[in-house]
């Protein structure tokens, strides 16, 4: 083929490759527009599925809700549910301290993060998060320790969990009268639960 | 449509025949003077971009069978063209057909070489055919053109000779078991009557005498001529071939017949004696092609624009049809979405309609439960040093010796810090390790690192040593236990480090202390 043929051919070639062009375009978005279609039907049938699921789970939730409920607000006002209520731990750390005849307790709370163990309870959609409190405090012997924390538990400021503590002898010299003969230093978890709201429910 | 112009052309003039649609729909003729160029010229300007075919009618021709040794590709290509240069050198019309092979040993190629010995009578109408730009797909001689009339005529006879009238003068065309042997065109004219039977009867014989010269058939052998009565004026002259020549069957075809055969209209045939071949040659191109390369390329160019455009449509068309599916299927997958959104609408109402009536709750009845089912499990598996410290409790009932001055517990995934590399305590001969292996997990468990020392001690390292690895053993046995490690002991007799010491035996001077350090580790689950 020499240049006065492909010249004689310039227009068909040109029209071959304009319509080249407009159907790969035209396949393409039709293609696109079919993928984006698939992807909706998928996601349509399974908020169908969720749906049906849901309708026919819909006598359980009320069993779950009416049986529930009661020990879910009981949880709120400890302040296990919720946001954090440190006022009430302070409360609580005071009061337990006065009930194990304690010299003074020293507290350090950081700041909230998530509960790295969250998952061994499988939440779901629910967020569990924890504040480390990081106390210091004297005990008359070893026993005083596990009265602290039995006297914290019971004044129901919310839900903790001890990791670690130390215990150090104090060298009194051989005197034996009323005084601190141990330092304790114990890290102890806070931990709460977030819930959704209810509209949750109710926008289905 | 597939148009095209059919041109038939003879010292006489032209015949332009347009062709559409598997007829000829329009046939007008020329005169070979300047008045005819002119109207041939004015006409062929009508028509667009539509190839031309051309049929020669001329005494000039010239028809050679040979064979040749047999060959392919492009050694048969030169051979042919040898020949062809050897046998026409002066025209640029001329072609070569593969008839088949030599029924003989060599199995040669057959061959048919023709070609148009007078290009001039070509010229003027072939100029003014590409002057206005038409593509010529071929030139071709009438003879070849007739071959396609024996299916038409039907005549079953193994020697034939068609027998027509034109206007330069009468063409006899022989074809032997219906394959073109020979072909020849007389000057002269019918006339009347009574010398026009004379004249047919004359030509036929020369005819047989010449295929007899050639050898291509004896005179004793039958013929049949098919006379070509286009005009129905040769009833007389038929009877007579036949009447003077009782060794030959004449069968004459009148214009009806002609008509009714062909397809072709009767007034066509009227018109001019070359429609009938115009209109063999719409339906079906010969073999034998004269038109060189240089002719014919604005045929191939046209050919290949058409192949580009039906490209274009075959694409256009997938285009259309992949399109098409795509846009029926997003169509019905819009549709199923649709309906699934419909009903999961309806579910949904159904389902708000029966939570009205359940107890107002701050959140879903799942996150309910959980919640709930959370601090349970927390309060259940909280734990404390109460258990380790009740261990450690009745070990030292029983090891009066060992004074705890340090006590750290912790529940976690990793066990305490015990401030001391794991690979000293183990490179320490001295420091004795009872181990109990639990099961496999990386769960939280409790460990606990007990720092002490032995009092009282007077320098006996080894009696302190065996009372640290008592209070070991004693806390190893406890049930729960994991593990106890001794990670310190009170005198390290590593070679890798230096050792110093009195050995005074004074009880009231002291020789030092015997500190050491143990971890306990409790089997996680506990």
């Amino acid at each position: 083929m020499n240049q006065s043929d492909l010249q004689a051919l310039r227009i068909p070639l040109l029209v071959l490759l304009a319509v080249l062009v407009a159907g790969a375009l035209a396949i393409y978005f039709t293609a696109q527009l079919m993928t984006v279609e698939r992807r909706q039907l998928v996601q349509q049938q399974t908020q169908l599925k969720q749906a049906q699921v849901r309708l026919q789970k819909s006598g359980d939730e009320k069993d779950i809700i009416v049986s529930y409920l009661d020990r879910f607000r009981q949880l709120e006002r400890t302040g296990f549910i919720g946001e954090e209520q440190r006022i009430n731990w302070l409360d609580g750390l005071r009061l337990a301290n006065q009930q194990a005849d304690l010299f003074g307790v020293d507290y350090q709370i950081s700041t909230q993060k998530p509960y790295p163990f969250a998952s061994e309870f499988n939440p779901g959609q629910l967020a569990l998060n924890q504040s480390l409190m990081q106390l210091r405090f004297r005990l008359l012997h070893e026993g005083d320790l596990l009265r602290f924390f039995d006297a914290l538990a019971r004044q129901d400021a919310g839900v903790f969990t001890i990791d670690q503590c130390l215990l150090r002898r104090i060298d009194n010299h051989g005197v034996i009268r009323y005084q601190p003969n141990v330092n304790a230093e114990c890290d102890l978890s806070w931990i709460t639960v977030k819930a959704g709201a209810a509209a949750e429910r109710k926008n289905p | 449509m597939d148009d095209k112009l059919l041109i038939g052309i003879s010292a006489q003039g032209a015949t332009v025949a347009h062709w559409r649609g598997r007829k000829i729909v329009e046939c007008r003729t020329f005169t070979d003077h300047e008045a005819g160029q002119a109207g041939f010229k004015e006409h062929l300007a009508r028509f667009p971009i539509v190839p031309v075919h051309i049929v020669v009618d001329a005494v000039e021709e010239d028809y050679r069978f040979e064979t040749l040794p047999h060959a392919s590709g492009s050694d048969r290509a030169d051979m042919v063209n040898r020949k062809l240069k050897q046998h026409y050198r002066n025209t640029p019309y001329l072609s070569a057909w593969l008839l088949g092979r030599d029924s003989g040993k060599r199995r040669d190629d057959r061959y048919l070489f023709s070609a148009l010995t007078n290009p001039e009578l070509l010229g003027d109408w072939l100029q003014a055919v590409i002057a206005c730009g038409l593509p010529v797909a071929g030139v071709y001689l009438l003879p070849m053109v007739t071959a396609g009339l024996l299916d038409k005529l039907d005549v079953k006879a193994t020697n034939l000779l068609v027998v027509a009238q034109h206007a330069g003068g009468l063409r006899l065309t022989f074809f032997r078991d219906r394959q073109f042997r020979l072909s020849r065109l007389t000057r002269g004219d019918s006339g009347k009557a009574e010398s026009g039977t004379r004249y047919f009867t004359d030509e036929i014989s020369n005819t047989r005498l010449y295929l007899h010269a050639l050898r291509t058939m004896t005179l004793d052998e039958p013929l049949t001529v098919a006379l070509i009565d286009r005009g129905d004026a040769l009833q007389e002259a038929a009877a007579g071939v036949a009447r003077d020549n009782p060794s030959l069957e004449c069968v004459r075809f009148g214009r009806r017949d002609l008509a009714d055969r062909l397809g072709l209209d009767e007034a066509l045939l009227e018109a001019s004696p070359y429609a009938i071949y115009l209109h063999l040659l719409g339906l079906k191109e010969p073999h034998s092609n004269l038109a060189p390369a240089s002719v014919t390329v604005g045929y191939k160019r046209y050919q290949a624009r058409r192949g580009v455009y039906a490209g274009c449509g075959a694409l256009a068309a997938a285009v259309v049809i992949w399109s098409g599916t795509n846009l029926y299927s997003a169509g019905m997958l819009r549709g199923d979405t649709d309906d699934a959104a419909r009903r999961t609408a309806e579910l949904s109402s159904r389902y708000l309609e029966i939570t009205r009536q359940f107890p107002q709750a701050p959140t879903t009845a799942d996150n309910l439960k959980k919640a709930v089912e959370i601090g349970q499990k927390l309060r259940e598996t909280t734990h404390s040093p109460q258990k380790m410290i009740a261990l450690v409790s009745r070990a030292l009932e029983a090891s009066p010796a060992i004074v705890v001055r340090e006590f750290g517990w912790k529940y976690g995934t990793t066990e305490i810090e015990t401030g001391v590399a794991r690979t000293a305590a183990v490179a320490d001969p001295a420091a004795q390790t009872v181990t109990i292996t639990a099961g496999p997990g990386s769960s939280r468990k409790e460990s606990a690192l007990i720092d002490g020392e032995v009092r009282p001690f007077r320098g006996d390292y080894r009696s302190a040593i065996n009372s640290i690895n008592s209070f070991a053993g004693r806390l190893a046995g406890q049930p729960g236990v994991a593990e106890v490690r001794v990670v310190k002991l009170p005198l390290n007799v590593n070679p890798a480090l230096s050792l110093s010491g009195n050995t005074l035996d004074n009880p009231e001077q002291s020789a030092g202390t015997a500190d050491f350090k143990l971890l306990l580790v409790l089997k996680a689950g506990i």
